[in-house]
């Protein structure tokens, strides 16, 4: 009997385990055990607050930085295109962009859109957020990021073909966009800038940089859309030394023209490029510093590399930004002048503009006051080359070359790099950037998958 | 509150609240139940015996060891001991079956009459068969016989492959040894493999196998470290020793891997380290001595020198001036002459020398009855063929300087394995097993593959096309492109890796018909990535003031595996099984990562930087899963089994809860039955098919929409703010693959001939597509993982072995076989994904296929020789598509493996080599691009003597509007002399004479001899990086030769 209950008692306990092992992953309730928080991670619902709308404002600065002059952005690219710089190294995408015979799928472009609509978007957010969070945070908070969105929707329109598409996430929901043309989007980024215009009332530094960005931004769109005289009415308050500065670090971001030309090499100034192109590199001009690889004024900057990464020289330097933390004007009062000489040029008025092209000359040194130049066309050249030197590869030069052949009526043969290729082959003939490839995934654009609406100018 | 009904006699959970229990698991649980209960009968009475018996080679009367013996119809089984001896308690009293079961020999069973209280005796005299259906092998639910189990399944011996070839790693136990199987070798010290089983499945998922050791999930991960040193990195499954290794079974997919749950959808290699065996200590000292070689062909540098009106337009030593041929047609310059070099072929230049490994082990393995042990201990060091050059020594040594000593040994392996395996009887019912491993590695790696400019391969494939190149300073590069080995080799890349694996496993059988299981283990490992360029030491620009990486992970994989399994004999014909079990992974990776730049004179610390930068990562992911099998055997011949499988994962979106993978398979031994025209010839003949599924999981975080912090520089200073990342996805699920296989295995010749053969379909439905995103919707991810599309998989596979006896001569040969047609059937109705510039996934073609703009066609329409490009197509000399076009696979489409032995003197002296085809695919040679398009130093480019062909990939890469690459694509098809071996085991009383031991091995063996056809014109067509699923040729070292000799020495 004993060994009965033995044999019983093992049958009850087996039976009790195996049935244990089947009510363990219920029984121990499996919601708790595959329950995994994830450090890593921010939690949508830690934005919604005061403090979290202001991250998230935090957060769309550094999207923009990112998207300019912190990342290989349509500063540096849109330089490869137009005149600004010359492709130094192996990468394929780099070089069919340098070439002007670019295709849908570049990754370099594709990146670059990218972060100027995460910018986009971080910046739509923190509006989103400051408003229902913060409703009290300074206005200035939400002009700044109108200014954003309004800048980067600008520069996207001056560098893509007609076609560009503004998608967004509402409620954590993707809401896909239409493509729109060129000419909506300039409209669309105005709308954003004088929105951001009205948000602002305050009278303090902030509030001052922030407006002076907003009508700065304005101008510049307005000039997109070919309505001169109003772009330099909404520039006319903006001092000439004004600036709007993205900081750079040893840790954070990198100043883009020291990673990409000084440091890595991959970037060199271009000089006369394509026939066209103008002398950046030669024309020892104080507003475009440059030096040769190892020649003396390169080693005050620490290049002693005479060769670029594809070992071809010579190396041509950018010394304007030579540390890997120097911060970035990317917008500058000098812009507004640019702008007003350009509205009084298109009026009629070559005296007013040559005064004004040679009074921001006077704010800096080594530059002697220009001379009339005498013809309409000789000028316009003489404009757009002043404005390409002021505003030299922070992301202004493709979109003037684009505006002297829509606004202008020039042709692409005379304002881009043409004929022979540097690296062998000749120049394409795009004048536009098109939208990448990977737009294809939105399911507005049809089944045609066309992701420009029309190439040109 | 549910009452659960079923145990009629036995209410023991007849309370139970069941209330929080998953209307699932309520079902299974019942029907668990019930089928317990229709099983067991009766309580097992007290009435209790045993069987106690011999096993002895019927040829040789000598006793063999590790046959399993076990009393059909129950769980109740044992191990014959180094005596050949066993015993089996409990046995219930009646007429009982007896079966023994071994590799090698035939099987027997015995039908015996058991008294209660008595021993009854049952000796066994198994006849040696070459080739057999026998055998036993590890399933989910615990050890069977290989017949039952519907599927193929491959064992590899590994304990008697490492004594007879140059095993070094794992990864050469695997290559070519199992069909289905792809395994891209290691082409340096250290480096890790990459293994592929039955194609690939998914499009954005890993396609990794998983891998289990005694039970225990391990980490496998290819591409493990967390710093980079171009292409090839270390993969974990590289830490194992294969001296520690019994076996290994490769699952090959869903249909036999259901069991193992989510994850197993891309196979499971299962590990069976070595065990004690009853009987007195066996000692074995183990030694190989390595010589290692990189005897590849490297590609020759070329030079088109010419002298123009400026210094600017003429070539010289210090420039890189050079006329092309196509400018030299334009007339824009004229070729002086043309120059080549290659700086690997001058014994001056070379970074490769004869490397060295030696490896010094011992083990010993006895025990008990009751207590059996294995122990194991190992030390190797392995210094790679990568080296300092002549050159650089005599520039070193005329200055005064030296490297130190890590740095002339770039590529370095120390490592040190123990093991110690216990098994213990605790009691008749009772058994426990203890593994323990133990991993200690330093691995040194140079920069090699894509390393940027600084690595060994972007200076030694884009060399000048002469020797005596200078750089601005006036050093002479001896062919080098930029940096030379004194320069390139200060950057010291080290990773530690210290690895425990441990697993206690229990079995209970408290009944004949009853046996529990559990399982526990835990892989822990903690990975220490360093990287080192002191002050004043790098080449880079941005490099020179120095910088230190420090970046510690830990891994953490725990596996919890309990299972029960009930056994039954219905009637004299029919035997049924049923099991259950839980298992439960928890797989933590936890990492910091600091990095210091700016480092004063002197300092190796990332504290001493003047910069510093630190990141936190974590991730972790949990799986719960239960499965319930139902096995049932007709007259030992025909076995059905039947299962599902039920998982939860904390990668699941959050409107995903569980996913059910169902399992059935048949095998029938067809020659066993009345009916089947079994042939003289024809010893046995089986039908196998099996229908399975399984699934690979998310990502952690896939599923899940959030926000991610950065940083901004203000005028204040730095400041964090919030990104939004990702989308998310709720309905993420895991994706899902079905397996249909059905093959045959017969036994042939007096067993001297077996063949396998098996045809497989394999679908994975719910694929997860990782969605690119467009970018105008702003979000941080790239892309997002949807369920959307289907693969397939299909193809055969097919292993002969042959055992042929001549006299005093046998020769064996295994011939291995496997084809796959791999098709990306759907996309869910996304548009096409353009992976990269090469690669694209598109509807009705194999994943990660080759694509671009095609060339068309060329001509030399001038006849000088030269091909060029003209924007007027009517002059153009080459023709190119107007769109992207697909050009080939990235995977072998077919592998073949070929291995002879031959044995002498009564298997005293054995000879075996290996060859293996791989083909079928296109091998992107990106080295032979960049040499073409931006080192300009390829033949095609330079070379009035390239063919046309290769000037005209050239041109087009170079000049046409496309820039197509597809010139590169290159057939990857090759035969490789892949191992050669003569082993000597001279009688034992050699042994016991000479060396005092008990046997002697000695055994020469050389690994990857050659090439031996290929069309491929690039270095070889397996030395790639080790990560992606369709990795490119670029700038990567050669896989290289092992010369070993192994002495072997049992006490």
């Amino acid at each position: 009997m004993t060994t009965y209950r033995k044999g019983r008692a093992t049958f009850t306990v087996s039976l009790a385990i195996a049935g244990g092992l089947m009510l363990f992953p219920t029984g121990c309730s499996p919601d708790r055990i595959l329950d995994v928080e994830d450090p890593d991670i921010i939690n949508p619902s830690n934005v919604q607050s005061p403090a979290g709308a202001e991250a998230v404002r935090l957060g769309a600065l550094s999207r923009f930085n990112g998207a300019t002059s912190g990342d290989e952005s349509l500063f540096l690219l849109g330089g490869l295109f137009s005149d600004e710089w010359i492709n130094g190294d192996s990468f394929i995408a780099r070089q069919e962009i340098d070439q002007r015979t670019i295709t849908i799928e570049n990754t370099f472009l594709t990146n670059a859109n990218r972060q100027l609509h995460r910018t986009r978007l971080a910046a739509q957010q923190a509006v989103a957020l400051l408003r229902e969070y913060s409703p009290t945070s300074p206005g200035w908070h939400v002009g700044e990021m109108l200014m954003v969105q309004a800048y980067v929707i600008n520069l996207m329109a001056e560098h893509l073909c007609d076609g560009l598409i503004i998608s967004n996430v509402v409620d954590g929901r993707e809401e896909y966009g239409d493509p729109i043309t060129t000419q909506a989007a300039f409209e669309m980024a105005l709308g954003l800038a004088n929105e951001g215009l009205t948000s602002i009332t305050g009278t303090t530094a902030n509030d001052v940089r922030v407006r002076n960005a907003l009508a700065l931004t304005k101008g510049r769109i307005l000039l997109n859309l070919n309505r001169h005289a109003e772009a330099a009415t909404a520039v006319a308050g903006i001092p000439t030394n004004y600036q709007y500065v993205h900081y750079d670090s040893q840790t954070t971001w990198s100043n883009s023209f020291w990673t990409w030309n000084k440091n890595s090499r991959r970037y060199s100034v271009s000089d006369k490029e394509g026939t066209n192109g103008l002398d950046f590199a030669s024309a020892k001009d104080p507003r475009v510093p440059v030096c040769a690889g190892n020649d003396a004024a390169c080693k005050t900057i620490g290049v002693t590399n005479s060769v670029r990464d594809d070992l071809t020289g010579p190396f041509m330097v950018l010394m304007t930004w030579p540390n890997r933390e120097d911060p970035i004007a990317i917008m500058q009062g000098v812009d507004a002048r640019m702008i007003e000489a350009e509205a009084q040029l298109k009026a009629g008025q070559a005296a007013s503009a040559l005064a004004t092209l040679n009074a921001a000359r006077a704010t800096k040194s080594g530059l002697a006051p220009l001379a009339d130049a005498g013809t309409a066309d000789a000028r316009l050249k003489q404009l757009f080359r002043e404005r390409a030197f002021w505003q030299y590869s922070r992301g202004y030069r493709t979109g003037d070359l684009r505006r002297l052949i829509r606004q202008y009526g020039q042709s692409q043969a005379t304002v881009f790099p043409t004929g022979a290729w540097h690296k062998g082959g000749n120049y394409g003939t795009d004048v536009d950037m098109p939208v990448p490839q990977a737009e294809q995934n939105n399911p507005k654009l049809g089944i045609t998958l066309q992701t420009c609406m029309s190439r040109g100018a | 509150m549910l009452a659960v009904h079923g145990f009629n006699r036995r209410m023991l959970f007849s309370n139970l609240e069941v209330a929080v229990m998953g209307r699932s698991a309520v079902r299974l649980w019942l029907a668990f139940g019930t089928l317990l209960s229709a099983l067991a009968g009766s309580p097992a009475s007290a009435q209790q015996a045993a069987v106690v018996g011999r096993v002895t080679d019927a040829l040789t009367g000598q006793a063999v060891a590790e046959v399993q013996i076990s009393i059909v119809g129950t769980n109740q089984s044992a191990l014959s001991t180094s005596e050949g001896r066993f015993i089996i308690r409990g046995v219930i009293p009646g007429a009982v079956s007896v079966r023994a079961t071994r590799l090698g020999y035939g099987e027997e069973t015995r039908e015996v009459s058991v008294v209660d209280g008595q021993t009854t005796v049952v000796d066994f005299s198994l006849s040696p068969v070459p080739l057999a259906l026998t055998g036993m092998v590890i399933t989910a639910t615990g050890e069977k016989r290989k017949v039952e189990v519907g599927n193929a399944v491959t064992k590899i011996e590994a304990a008697g492959v490492v004594q007879t070839r140059a095993i070094s790693q794992i990864g050469d136990l695997l290559t070519a040894r199992a069909p289905g199987v792809f395994v891209s070798p290691p082409v340096q010290t250290g480096a890790g493999i990459r293994i592929r089983i039955r194609g690939t499945s998914s499009l954005s998922l890993t396609n990794n196998p998983i891998y289990i050791i005694d039970g225990v999930r391990v980490e496998g991960t290819t591409g493990s470290s967390s710093v980079s040193v171009g292409g090839t990195t270390p993969s974990r499954v590289g830490d194992l020793n294969p001296e520690e290794i019994e076996s290994m079974e490769v699952i090959r997919g869903p249909s036999a891997a259901t069991l193992y749950g989510t994850d197993a959808a891309n196979g499971v290699i299962v590990i069976t380290t070595k065990r004690g065996i009853s009987g007195r200590p066996q000692w074995t000292y183990y030694t190989e001595q390595t010589a290692i070689q990189d005897r590849n062909d490297y590609p020759t540098a070329y030079r088109g020198w010419r002298t123009g009106p400026t210094s600017g337009t003429t070539s010289t030593r210090s420039n890189t001036v050079q006329c092309f041929l196509s400018q030299a047609a334009a007339g824009t310059c004229m070729q002086d002459s043309v120059t080549s070099y290659n700086l690997v072929d001058d014994p001056e230049s070379t970074p490769f020398g004869t490397g060295y490994r030696q490896q010094h082990g011992l083990q010993v393995r006895g025990g008990t009855e009751t207590i059996r042990y294995f122990l194991h201990g190992e030390w190797e060091d392995e210094d790679g063929v990568t080296k300092v050059p002549e050159f650089e020594k005599k520039y070193l040594a005329a200055r005064g300087r030296s490297l130190t000593s890590d740095q002339e040994n770039p590529g370095r392996l120390k490592k040190a394995t123990a093991r110690a395996n216990l098994n213990i009887a605790l009691s008749d019912e009772m058994d426990l097993a203890i593994n323990s491993g133990y991993i200690s590695q330093d691995l040194r790696l140079p920069r090699s593959d894509d390393s940027g400019t600084a690595g060994i391969g972007a200076n030694i494939f884009g060399g000048p096309g002469f020797k005596y190149n200078m750089n601005a300073a006036g050093d002479t590069l001896y062919g080098w492109r930029e940096f030379t080995p004194r320069g390139i080799y200060q950057t010291e890349t080290l990773q530690s890796i210290e690895r425990f694996i441990q697993s206690i496993s229990g079995d209970w059988r408290p009944e004949p018909w009853l046996a529990l299981r559990g399982n526990f283990g835990l892989d822990y490992i903690t990975r220490l990535d360093s990287q080192i360029c002191r002050f004043g030491d790098c080449v880079l620009t941005n490099d020179k003031l120095g910088f230190k990486r420090d970046n510690r992970t830990n891994f953490y994989l725990y596996t919890l595996d309990l299972g029960a399994t009930a056994t039954r004999r219905i009637n004299d014909e029919t035997e049924a099984q049923t099991s259950v079990g839980v298992q439960y992974y928890r797989n933590i990776f936890d990492a910091n990562y600091t990095l210091g730049s700016s480092l004063p004179p002197g300092a190796v610390s990332v504290s001493d930087a003047a910069v510093k930068n630190a990141d936190e990562s974590t991730n972790e992911s949990r799986t719960l899963g239960a499965y319930i099998e139902q096995r049932v055997a007709f007259r030992d011949r025909l076995f059905l089994t039947a299962a599902v499988r039920s998982d939860r994962n904390s990668a699941f979106g959050a409107d995903f809860k569980t996913v059910f993978y169902p399992k059935f398979s048949a095998s029938w031994v067809l020659s066993d039955e009345p009916f089947f025209p079994t042939p003289d010839w024809m010893n046995q003949f089986r039908f196998r098919t099996a229908y399975g599924a399984s699934g690979v999981q998310p990502g952690t975080t896939d599923a899940v929409q959030y926000y991610t912090t950065t940083q901004v520089v203000g005028e204040s200073g730095e400041q964090t703010g919030l990104i939004f990342s990702t989308l998310g996805n709720a309905n993420l699920k895991p994706e899902r693959s079905s397996e249909l296989e059905v093959g045959f295995d017969a036994t042939l010749f007096d067993n001297r001939f077996s063949a396998e053969v098996t045809y497989y379909t394999k679908s994975s439905k719910d694929a997860l597509v990782s969605r690119i995103l467009p970018p105008s919707l702003g979000t941080g991810a790239t892309a997002r993982f949807e369920n959307l599309g289907e693969v397939s998989n299909k193809g055969w596979e097919m292993l002969f072995d042959a055992q042929i006896l001549r006299g005093g001569l046998e020769w064996s040969a295994t011939l291995n076989a496997s084809t796959n047609e791999n098709e990306l059937v759907s996309l869910g109705g996304l548009p096409n994904i353009v992976s990269s510039s090469t690669l694209q996934q598109r509807e009705g073609y194999p994943l990660n296929g080759w694509w671009q703009r095609r060339l068309l066609g060329y001509e030399d329409k001038d006849g000088n020789g030269i091909i060029t490009y003209n924007a007027d197509p009517t002059k153009s000399e080459i023709m190119v598509s107007d769109t992207a076009e697909f050009h080939g696979r990235s995977a072998p489409k077919w592998e073949i493996a070929l291995t002879n032995g031959f044995a002498m003197f009564n298997g005293q002296l054995r000879l075996d080599g290996m060859i293996d085809y791989k083909g079928g695919h296109l091998v992107y040679n990106n080295t032979e691009r960049i040499r073409c398009a931006s080192r300009f130093n390829c033949s095609g480019l330079i070379n009035p003597e390239s063919s046309l062909f290769e000037q005209a990939r050239t041109v087009m890469v170079r000049e046409h509007p496309s820039r197509s690459t597809a010139g590169f694509f290159e057939e990857g098809d090759f035969i490789r002399f892949r191992e050669l071996s003569v082993t000597a085991t001279p009688p034992s009383g050699f042994a016991g004479g000479i060396m005092g031991g008990r046997t002697l091995t000695i055994t020469a063996a050389a690994r990857n001899l050659g090439i031996l056809w290929t069309k491929y014109t690039g270095l070889d067509p397996e030395a790639f990086g080790t990560t992606g699923d369709a990795p490119s040729s670029f700038q990567p070292f050669g896989p290289p030769t092992y010369y070993t000799l192994r002495l072997s020495v049992g006490f």
